[in-house]
């Protein structure tokens, strides 16, 4: 027979290094052509950390993203910008690269504000014009003021780093802030369990993320569907077997991870509470995805059969053998 | 938002055109003239004494350029994030079946295979030790010093046993969770090459700056003779923030002159690298009528194999998440991380919190299911919100949105019933 049940997982999640120090740097040489060259220590490991970063610093500097090139994570140009986990590249690398982009404009704002007589604090940079606020009719080319400052000797250079607020643990109590803010998230799963075979289907992911403000909300996108795919293999079916001291199943052949074939409908929905100490609101998405879709999915699966389970991954066998007991109890009931 | 923005726009990769046609270039894509290829010896037990190896055989193979054993670490024979606890090439005592004994550089991938084949390892064999309650009664083998015990991480909120007496309803579990694989596409990977005095790395790795620290350390150089360039890195999950094949790499070159290159085969990357946690955690929850929490103890206990790695750092986090996102007046969180014989466990993406995620939330069902209350009934009466307290008394002051996403994913359910 097949039973239909839903499940929901809820989570939250510190970003950044744990009540530690966890800065980064970034550089920024704006060319007098309006290209950009950003140096950052951020590695992008397939997450999509340089293309995020390139389009905070076009933000600032007024440029298209696609004209920023991104030099990532080469120790004798780069700064140090911490390790690529901790969820922590968006939200700590982010502010680094606004900090160092809105230092390099700096000459132009200056620039920009004699020749239109307002205060450079009232001044806008977008789409390759410099403009008051009030009145985006009034602007100056981008590059032009580059040149201007080139020809006055003035170079458009930017660093800039970013640590967030963070306390130590104390020992005793675990009393302490560890994180300077927190990702949210909640997903619901349906599944549909055979209960010949124990099989499980997930037929549907929605998951919800509260990720402050998406820089890019198809890369949001693509690490929450990463992150539910990775979980369903960790509800379902990842387990590495060790046996004294030895693993049994080193290899794709024995030890399986989800393919797409395994993988159901998933809705992404992005959700912006935004933080107010992170680069135009945002926090992190990296790790949270796959933290609350284990839990969903067996809840749902607990929610079909009427059985609930403790044990990661839930397989075919433990389900069987589940059933089986709840049967044989229903019988003992039945009989007395 | 208007369209001159940059940020708010869904805008390819940067880089996609250049992975999805193939010109983008992994670190096993270099290759150099005169570059050597390098395999490692490893454990094959997971406790002993190591007595010796004999390399000289091995070293007169023909291609085979050099055979290093932890003599040839010129500098500090450790690595390690938050502990340098892991020998770069063991000296005298093997922890785990994987750990690297010794080294080879050769012409070919041929000889490196023969060559490893070809040494020959003396050890006496220790008793072992493969699960953390056995690691930390009285008595039992030792990895190091005088305790396995690695980390007992402790959050005290509140009175829990005032909660429990309090409580309309108290449920208890235990959950386990096994060690898992990251799975990365892309195995590790490293070029060396060596200028004089100055080493560069190509590596395919998650933290180059960390790594350059590692290999200066290892070869006793100033920081700013080693540069760590991170190549393109086909996926990390975590399984790449660890030293695999960076410090190797170096100093092979580094002894060699010559550029050398370490590839994992995917099988090495299994027995080589670090796994996640596996967990065993005792879990108590306790609420009102009305559905509130009271409280929680919880007690996780995990095996954090033969190395620390990240595992301070997971423990931790494990413990500072053990609520899950709600309000929890009353919380007692004991987090240990022990050592054992098994593969090291480090990060892995969500960092020990997946593991207590998932004991959480069945937790919050089953009260559910207890009170008379659906699974949204009873998340909404707990979620934490903006002027709440977490469980290490931090004060929540804005950027809260759980119960947003609550409420987001409750309408699509809603919207999308057949």
């Amino acid at each position: 027979m097949k039973k239909r049940g839903w499940g929901l997982g809820c989570m939250w999640y510190g970003i950044g290094n744990t009540g530690l120090a966890n800065p980064s740097g970034a550089f920024i040489d704006l060319l007098n052509d309006g290209t950009v060259i950003l140096l950052t220590g951020c590695a992008d490991i397939g997450q999509g950390s340089s293309t995020v970063l390139a389009q905070i610093a076009a933000e600032v500097l007024g440029v298209e993203p696609g004209k920023v090139r991104v030099i990532a994570g080469d120790t004798g140009v780069t700064p140090e910008g911490g390790a690529t986990s901790a969820s922590r590249q968006t939200y700590i690398s982010g502010m680094a690269v606004k900090a160092a982009a809105q230092q390099a404009q700096q000459p132009l704002l200056r620039k920009a504000a004699q020749l239109l007589g307002v205060p450079k604090e009232e001044l806008v940079c977008r789409d390759y014009k410099i403009f008051p606020f009030f009145d985006p009719q009034r602007s100056v080319p981008l590059q032009e003021m580059i040149r201007q400052c080139r020809r006055a000797g003035e170079m458009t250079l930017g660093h800039g780093w970013f640590n967030p607020f963070t306390t130590g643990l104390d020992e005793e109590t675990g009393r302490g802030s560890p994180y300077a803010t927190y990702a949210y998230a909640t997903q619901w799963a349906e599944v549909e369990v055979d209960t010949e075979t124990g099989e499980v289907t997930v037929l549907r992911l929605i998951a919800a993320h509260d990720v402050g403000k998406a820089i890019n909300p198809m890369a949001v996108e693509g690490q929450i569907e990463g992150g539910c795919a990775m979980g369903l293999g960790y509800a379902l079916m990842e387990e590495l077997i060790v046996e004294d001291g030895v693993i049994l199943n080193a290899g794709f052949a024995h030890y399986l991870i989800p393919t797409m074939e395994d993988l159901p409908e998933i809705r992404a929905i992005i959700v912006e509470e935004a933080e107010e100490t992170g680069p135009f609101g945002a926090k992190g998405v990296g790790e949270p995805p796959l933290i609350p879709t284990a839990p969903a999915i067996i809840n749902a699966v607990s929610n079909a059969l009427g059985v609930r389970f403790f044990s990661l991954p839930l397989t075919p066998e433990k389900i069987l053998a589940a059933l089986a007991k709840k049967e044989g109890q229903q019988g003992r009931r039945e009989a007395t | 938002m208007s369209p001159d923005h940059a940020i708010g726009k869904s805008l390819p990769r940067l880089e996609g055109w250049e992975k999805v046609t193939g010109q983008c270039r992994f670190t096993d894509d270099l290759s150099m003239p005169g570059m050597l290829y390098a395999g490692v010896l490893r454990s094959t037990v997971p406790h002993a004494e190591l007595l010796a190896l004999e390399t000289e055989a091995a070293c007169r193979l023909p291609g085979v350029v050099a055979v290093l054993t932890a003599r040839d670490v010129p500098g500090h024979n450790a690595v390690g994030i938050i502990v340098r606890d892991e020998p770069v090439l063991v000296e005298d005592k093997i922890r785990r079946v994987g750990d690297p004994l010794a080294l080879v550089a050769a012409e070919s991938k041929k000889a490196v295979a023969e060559a490893l084949a070809a040494i020959k390892v003396s050890l006496r064999e220790l008793p072992a030790v493969f699960s953390p309650r056995e690691a930390m009664a009285p008595g039992a083998p030792l990895l190091r010093g005088k305790t396995n015990l690695l980390l007992h991480r402790k959050i005290r909120k509140g009175n829990v046993e005032e909660a429990l007496a309090r409580a309309h309803v108290v449920v208890e579990n235990t959950y386990t969770t096994p060690f898992v694989e990251h799975a990365a596409l892309e195995p590790e990977a490293s070029l060396a090459l060596r200028e004089g005095n100055s080493i560069t790395v190509w590596t395919s790795t998650q933290n180059p700056h960390f790594d350059r620290g590692e290999i200066a350390s290892v070869l006793g150089l100033e920081q700013n003779r080693v540069r760590v360039v991170q190549q393109a890195t086909g996926g990390g999950f975590g399984g790449k923030l660890d030293i695999s094949t960076q410090c190797h790499a170096a100093l092979l070159a580094w002894h060699t002159g010559r550029p050398v290159k370490l590839v994992y085969s995917r099988e090495e990357s299994f027995i080589a690298s670090g796994k996640r946690h596996p967990y065993t955690i005792k879990y108590l929850s306790a609420a009102n009528r009305e559905g509130k929490l009271l409280g929680i103890k919880v007690e996780i206990l995990a095996d954090t194999g033969a190395y620390a790695s990240y595992g301070p750092g997971v423990l931790t986090r494990a413990a500072v998440h053990a609520t899950g996102p709600y309000y929890v007046p009353h919380v007692h969180v004991d987090a240990y991380a022990v050592y054992t014989n098994n593969p090291y466990c480090g990060a892995m993406r969500g960092f020990g919190v997946p593991q207590v995620g998932f004991a959480h939330e069945i937790q919050m069902d089953i009260l559910a299911e207890k009170l008379g209350l659906d699974a949204w009934e009873i998340r909404s009466k707990n979620f934490l919100q903006p002027g709440m307290e977490t469980a290490t008394n931090q004060l929540l002051r804005q950027s809260v949105g759980i119960g947003e996403t609550l409420r987001r994913v409750k309408a699509e359910v809603t919207e999308t019933a057949i």
